[in-house]
């Protein structure tokens, strides 16, 4: 292998350090999460388990099972508004559309993810764009807060996450052979039968893995349910932060990482295990 | 045979009639004029270069394309806005465009079920169909579980359980190799037999169309060059593309210096031969034409053959080719002269580099005008 490409080796130097200097951060936090938490103070004391068992908390559980649901939300609208998107950015005849379209997906990706948060923040506030148009059309007389709640949380994650998703889907739209949708209609299925009976399956690898991506993404969200939610809002990085660096507590800290790292790892190994199943049955020969 | 003849009865309603149909795309004309009748129960074959517009046509046919100008009809209806799938036609793709994420049963049952026919009749019918394509026992496999052929059965499987009005195969074979080809022609003809589908099919192997149709339709650059059974089509050409585009030919530049109601003289280049007059052939003394010689009416001249019709030429290369030999001469004035000699002629064989005396076969001789088209 090496004598076929003889840059091999220097070509993996980047990635090497890159995993070395990861595993050697990964390790340290699985060190923390075994030493004792001295209060009032950054250093740490000894071998304890005391950290994991402290876990034990219903305030725990509820972050945890917070996290998933907001991301699970998060993945499934990010999925639906995505995919018009992507099949009229992949089947749209005129070039000038699918222009419009790219950048318009794809612009969000290079505003910094703080940026897009604040102008959200402007947006959902109480008296924001939202609430304004909403109040000024009747169809509330009060604000509605959308501000520091789930809702508002979710919103902002989903066009957050969209890119990505939009990415993803146009890959496996476009990879579909659209005979097969010309068969289905020759065979007498309606556009709407053909879509949902052809369209949808054969690009459910691609809405999967979009699924999957979103969803391993959100789990490790920061800024947005902080600054959006505004502390009533709290997904697992959140209370990691709380603890490491307002109580200074980092081997609890860190153990809550480990927690999510692994909440997140066995939902992408779950969903792995279903694509790859589904994978194996599409695959023409 | 309980499937055979299922659709006779109906099928004698069904025909296709393509009426001046053309298709532009920007100034391009794809298809140009394109007028077809097609029998009920006929197996039609659209034959043509690569770009000829034949998947164009089929296309417009199974209502993919829409017209720019002429109409079409499917069983004396007009179709030509009708939507793709209210049309009642069956078609097979080059790619097959099996449903990948369903088994055998359900590819096949798709059109039924679009049709709304009960869970027993969609069972009955997908069951005699996959039995008379010769899949029982296939009927829970998964595509990729299937070799290239069995999938090939499975395209036509799916496109005649509905017995459609008619069946559109478009280049169904091409991506076989040689032997399943001639395998799935024989099964195809077996197929047309069994349910009287009428037919359309395109190919670009002339062998494939000679052999499995009742009637071509040859074409080029968008027109349809000759109408003809596959025989007629051999025999007796339109024009100079249908002769070389059909079977191998020598066309030859050809002067009439004579011409009587029942001979025709011709020069050509030093040669003079005289052949039998058919009757389409109009043609008046002193006018320039091409003479099409196939190489099996080419042979090596004997003692009996007319010193007119005998021409020396200097012998190029053999081909041995197992049932025969091509045999290619350089003739002075005229260039390169294809003939084909049985198989096991080797003993007669002239040396290559030497000179041959060879003969026309001058009832077989076509003569057309000599223009491009
Ligand atoms: N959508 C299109 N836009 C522009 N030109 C097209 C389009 N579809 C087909 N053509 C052109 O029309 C001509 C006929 O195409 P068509 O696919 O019917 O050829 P064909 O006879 O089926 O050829 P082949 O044997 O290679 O399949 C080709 O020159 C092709 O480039
Ligand atoms: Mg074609």
């Amino acid at each position: 292998m090496t004598r076929q490409r003889p840059f091999f080796v220097q070509f993996l130097v980047p990635a090497v350090l890159v995993a070395v200097i990861f595993a050697a951060a990964m390790f340290n936090v699985l060190k923390y999460s075994f030493l004792e938490f001295v209060p009032g103070s950054l250093n740490v004391g000894g071998f304890t388990l005391e950290n994991f068992t402290r876990i034990n908390r219903p305030i725990y559980y509820w972050v945890l099972l917070d996290t998933f649901i907001l991301s699970f939300a998060t993945a499934f609208f990010a999925l639906l508004l995505s995919y018009p998107i992507s099949f009229a950015l992949v089947r749209a005849e005129r070039n000038w559309v699918r222009s419009v379209l790219v950048v318009l997906a794809i612009t969000p990706l290079f505003t910094g993810e703080i940026v897009r948060t604040y102008s959200w923040m402007l947006v959902l506030g109480s008296d924001g764009v939202v609430n304004t148009a909403l109040k000024s059309l009747g169809v509330i007389d009060r604000s509605v807060p959308i501000m520091y709640t789930r809702v508002g949380v979710v919103i902002a994650l989903v066009q957050f996450a969209m890119p990505v998703m939009i990415i993803l889907l146009a890959t496996a739209i476009s990879q579909i052979n659209r005979d097969c949708e010309k068969a289905a209609a020759n065979l007498g299925a309606t556009p709407n039968t053909v879509f949902w009976w052809v369209t949808i399956p054969l690009t459910l690898p691609g809405i999967l893995s979009g699924f999957v991506v979103v969803f391993a993404w959100t789990m490790s969200a920061f800024s947005t349910p902080q600054l959006i939610g505004g502390g009533k809002v709290l997904m697992i990085s959140n209370v990691v932060y709380l603890q490491g660096f307002s109580s200074f507590n980092l081997p609890f800290a860190a153990v809550l990482s480990l927690v999510a790292l692994f909440a997140a790892l066995g939902s992408l190994a779950l969903m792995k295990l279903l694509t790859a199943r589904l994978e194996q049955n599409m695959a023409t020969s | 045979m309980m499937h055979q003849k299922m659709t006779a009865i109906t099928a004698l309603e069904h025909s296709v009639e393509i009426k001046a149909v053309s298709k532009t795309f920007g100034a391009f004309h794809a298809v140009n004029n394109v007028s077809l009748p097609i029998r009920a129960g006929e197996f039609v074959t659209l034959l043509g270069p690569s770009g000829c517009g034949k998947t164009t046509l089929l296309n417009m046919v199974a209502g993919f394309i829409d017209p720019s100008a002429g109409a079409i009809h499917i069983g004396g209806v007009d179709v030509t806005n009708v939507p793709v799938h209210l049309r009642d036609t069956g078609m097979v793709f080059q790619s097959y465009a099996l449903f990948p994420h369903m088994n055998v049963f359900d590819n096949v049952a798709f059109g039924l079920r679009q049709r709304k026919f009960s869970k027993s009749e969609v069972t009955r019918k997908v069951m005699q169909t996959i039995e008379m394509m010769k899949l029982s026992g296939m009927e829970g496999r998964r595509i990729s579980q299937l070799s290239g052929g069995q999938q090939q059965r499975v395209a036509l499987a799916r496109a005649i359980a509905i017995q459609p009005k008619v069946l559109l195969l478009d280049e169904p074979l091409s991506a076989l190799d040689k032997s399943l080809r001639a395998q799935m022609q024989v099964e195809l003809i077996e197929m047309h037999r069994n349910t009287g589908l009428t037919t359309i099919f395109v190919t670009h192997d002339q062998g494939e169309a000679l052999s499995l149709s009742d009637r071509i339709v040859v074409m080029n650059r968008g027109q349809i060059q000759q109408v003809a059974e596959p025989i007629d089509l051999y025999s007796n050409p339109a024009n100079g593309f249908v002769a070389s585009f059909i079977g191998e030919i020598n066309a030859l530049p050809a002067a009439i210096y004579q011409a009587s109601d029942r001979e025709i003289s011709l020069a050509i280049g030093d040669i003079r031969m005289t052949a039998p007059r058919r009757p389409e052939w109009k043609f008046g003394s002193g006018e320039m034409v091409k003479a099409f010689v196939r190489p099996e009416h080419v042979r090596m001249a004997t003692s009996a053959d007319a010193g007119s019709n005998v021409v020396t030429g200097e012998v190029l290369t053999h081909i041995y080719q197992g049932s025969h030999t091509i045999t290619r001469l350089r003739i002075d004035g005229l260039g390169p002269i294809e003939m084909r000699l049985p198989g096991g002629d080797v003993v007669g064989r002239v040396p290559v580099g030497m000179p041959a005396q060879i003969a026309f076969d001058l009832s077989q001789v076509i003569l057309l005008a000599d223009n491009p088209n």
